[in-house]
């Protein structure tokens, strides 16, 4: 069964998308995700997306949901390294994935999530 | 201008994967820039999951429309599910659905320039379409092709489709010999059920085949019995009628009378008279007398006796001159019925004309072929084989007024065939027919025909069987022994053969051709010539206690082995006549065994004292003494001395039969000396056989008392 892998950076887990998952497999990344949030207690996600070609309504949703579930978990949610061209699709889709905080690459999402940690 | 591109199949998740990356890589080769390709991918993302979501599958299809710039990439997506139920609500993008999505349609529409959708209950259709970019050249058809042969060859994530595509084909392959298989049960099905009822049938079709059988035997049984009981009244009325009639005074009403009592009972009688000959040919029981004749002569008589029948002045009865015909040998008398046959069947179905007879030889010179012409109305071509079944008679005006059984043809037809020879027939409607005899110029008996000749140092063995086959394992089986097969395959033949060579043994069939043996076992036996000729029954039929009760000497059952038939035959024809065989034993028991062993094949007597021995011994003068020494009067060493003494008795075997050693003295006068202990029937008729055997010289000219 293939998996995202989900990586400990101390207090913040770290998912890079490397492939163009199909539906099944964004589910499991939710799963997973959510279930390592709680047994390592972390407290910031980082889901790098740079790979994506293309984000549609389903993953943009799972996204969104991603963000809902760990903010409940007490964690922050920050998706980087979306391309200009999938962020001017998911526009016109109509998604504004509400509640996802973004930043542009990886070291500016671990400063967004360190400055949370920090308030 | 409609231009295909490529089509691909959602039947599964990853299928939507596939698609949305193929739109990606479309995209890219008809020039769109990264935006754009994003759109398209994430339209057919979109479109293809909804159409897996909610209809289980369809297909996706990329085209190429319009033959201008700026063309239109037409991307197609079908399924056929159960249709969008609030298609406009959909697209209003109002309506949310139960997964939380609702945005796929809607959204798409703003990612494309045109989009149209038809759905119904049946399925649904959505063409997406989105202009080319304008700095590109006009893409023609074999550009299309072009790029469509390389989006053939670059598949993107290669291994995970392949094993995709290799894993449908083999759910194909698995479905279509399941499918096979099926079929092949059905069809196993179907052939088995048509099996069963051939077998069924054929059954059947064997027990008509019995029926048909007994009922035909017992119709010649009918038969022949029927018209001999028939004929005696009949013949007695006839006789009666004639007396009567001389008698008469001069009341010519009466005589009339009287004539047409004449004249129907001679009809009668004619009538049982063609019966009793069809019956006597099908049970075998004609004989065929040949003799030489001229044909002249066999025409005269002919015409002296059909004259009669010629009352129409109109009609000639023509024999042609058949004096280049050498004299023939066979049964004048049975040529003359067929011919007569045939002749008053042509007077009878000849208004006008002629009836021509004639007689020629065959081209090879050895048959010679009767015909009788007639001018008379012919026969239907359908009704040619029918004329010779029995009872039958064509229907037409001319039958009406004449007489007849219907039993004619087919007994000329048998007698011709019991002549060696046969009938045909030609015939044309309203023209006339040919009725034509052919036989060969000498008549030869099928069974007499073969000398019997017997080998020096063989016995002739007499085989009736009407079976080729069973006549020929017979022969097998006695191939290279003292016996040899005289074949026959009738009663009559049988007893013929009998008269010429004296069998040293019959072996009989129950059921020859047209009849069964045990005529010829009873006359066999009640003549004096042939009543100690061993008769063994060799029958499928089961009938042992008639058999034995007519005479029969031995019953075994069909199939019989050769060791058995060869032990049968020997022990039936050793010393034959029956060798005489005198046991002298004190002990009743032993006296009876002796006689059970012995009953067949030899004639038995016992005397259960020394003394009785002697007395039975000189006056019925046995072939073999079988004797036991512990008797109660005079020891058996004593019964031997005075056996070899006297002159009458010195020279028959004797056999020791003894529960106690032999001495020396003894041993040397005896023939042959048999332990009680190990007597067993094969030991003791063995031993019987070779004392016979080596005596035979001796005593073969002794004469019987």
């Amino acid at each position: 069964m293939e998996r995202i892998p989900i990586l400990k950076m101390g207090p913040f887990l770290l998912v890079t998308i490397q492939v163009d998952m199909h539906d099944r497999l964004a589910m499991q990344l939710q799963d997973d995700l959510t279930t390592r949030i709680a047994d390592t207690s972390a407290r910031g996600v980082l889901i790098d997306i740079s790979a994506l070609e293309m984000v549609d309504s389903f993953i943009g949703r799972m996204l969104a949901n991603i963000a809902g579930m760990s903010r409940v978990l007490d964690a922050e949610t920050v998706v980087v390294g979306m391309r200009p061209a999938v962020a001017i699709t998911l526009v016109e889709l109509g998604m504004s994935l509400t509640g996802v905080r973004t930043a542009l690459d990886v070291e500016r999402g671990m400063a967004l999530l360190g400055s949370a940690q920090r308030r | 201008m409609n231009g295909r591109l490529l089509s691909v199949g959602i039947a599964q998740e990853h299928d939507i994967v596939f698609a949305r990356q193929r739109a990606r890589q479309i995209a890219g080769l008809l020039g769109f820039d990264p935006t754009d390709q994003t759109r398209i991918a994430t339209v057919v993302s979109e479109l293809s999951r909804n159409a897996f979501q909610y209809a289980g599958g369809g297909t996706v299809q990329f085209e190429i429309q319009g033959t201008s710039v700026p063309q239109v990439l037409a991307i197609a997506v079908s399924d056929v599910g159960p249709g969008i139920p609030h298609v406009d609500e959909v697209l209003g993008g109002a309506y949310r659905s139960d997964t939380g999505m609702g945005l796929g349609i809607a959204g798409t529409r703003r990612l494309v320039d045109r989009f149209t959708i038809e759905t119904s209950s049946r399925g649904t259709h959505i063409v997406a379409r989105k202009l080319l970019p304008r700095r590109g050249k006009v893409l023609t058809q074999p550009d299309i092709a072009e790029l469509a042969r390389q989006l053939a060859q670059h598949r993107p994530q290669g291994m995970l489709e392949e094993v995709q595509l290799q894993n449908q084909e083999l759910l194909r392959t698995l479905d279509e010999l399941r499918r096979r298989q099926d079929e092949l049960e059905r069809v196993n099905g179907e052939l088995q059920d048509t099996n069963r009822g051939v077998v069924a049938l054929y059954a059947e079709l064997d027990e008509r085949a019995d029926h048909l059988r007994r009922a035909d035997e017992l119709k010649t049984k009918f038969l022949s019995n029927m018209t001999h009981e028939f004929r005696t009244p009949v013949n007695s009325i006839l006789a009666l009628a004639s007396l009567l009639q001389d008698r008469l005074g001069s009341d010519p009403s009466q005589k009339d009378e009287v004539y047409y009592i004449r004249r129907s009972a001679q009809q009668l009688s004619e009538l049982v008279n063609d019966l009793l000959d069809i019956a006597k040919v099908e049970a075998g029981k004609i004989d065929v007398r040949p003799s030489p004749f001229e044909v002249d002569a066999l025409f005269g008589a002919l015409r002296g006796m059909l004259r009669p029948l010629l009352v129409n002045q109109s009609l000639a009865l023509v024999f042609e001159e058949a004096s280049g015909v050498p004299p023939v040998l066979s049964d004048e008398s049975k040529v003359s019925q067929i011919l007569r046959n045939f002749i008053s069947n042509a007077l009878k179905y000849t208004e006008r004309g002629e009836v021509r007879v004639a007689a020629r030889l065959n081209d090879t010179g050895d048959r010679i072929i009767f015909s009788v012409a007639d001018t008379g109305i012919g026969i239907p071509e359908a009704d040619i084989a029918r004329v010779f079944d029995e009872f039958v008679q064509i229907e037409n005006p001319l039958q009406r007024r004449s007489k007849g059984t219907g039993l004619g043809l087919p007994l000329s037809r048998r007698l011709a065939e019991l002549l060696g020879g046969s009938i045909h027939v030609t015939s044309t409607l309203g023209v006339g027919s040919t009725f034509a005899l052919e036989l060969p110029l000498v008549f030869r008996d099928p069974i007499t025909a073969r000398p019997i000749r017997i080998e020096p140092g063989r016995v002739p063995v007499l085989v009736v069987d009407d079976s080729e086959e069973e006549m020929l394992i017979y022969e097998r089986a006695l191939m290279g022994t003292r016996f040899q097969v005289v074949p026959t395959r009738s009663s009559a033949t049988a007893l013929a053969a009998i008269s010429a060579v004296r069998p040293a043994a019959i072996i009989l069939d129950v059921w020859l051709q047209t009849e069964d043996s045990w005529e010829l076992l009873t006359r066999l036996r009640h003549d004096d010539a042939t009543c100690d000729i061993p008769v063994v029954i060799i029958s499928a039929s089961d009938d042992r206690q008639k058999g034995l009760a007519l005479g029969a000497n031995e019953y075994p059952l069909k199939p019989i082995d050769r060791e058995r038939l060869l032990g049968t035959l020997d022990r039936l024809t050793v010393g034959s006549p029956r060798a005489r065989i005198l046991s002298i034993d004190d002990e009743e028991t032993f006296r009876f065994i002796i006689g059970e062993m012995l009953a067949e094949g030899f004639e038995v007597r016992c005397a259960g004292s020394g003394e009785e021995g002697l007395r039975t011994a000189r006056t019925w003068l046995p072939d073999i003494v079988l004797l036991d020494l512990e008797l109660g009067d005079v020891h058996g060493s004593e019964v031997q001395r005075r056996l070899r003494e006297d002159p009458i008795t010195s020279d028959v075997p004797i056999v020791i039969l003894s529960s106690q050693p032999v001495s020396e003295a003894l041993h040397a006068g005896a023939d042959a000396v048999l332990p009680k202990a190990a007597l067993s029937r094969e030991r003791l008729l063995e031993t019987i056989r070779a004392t016979l055997a080596a005596g035979h010289g001796a005593n073969a000219t002794r004469s019987r008392g």
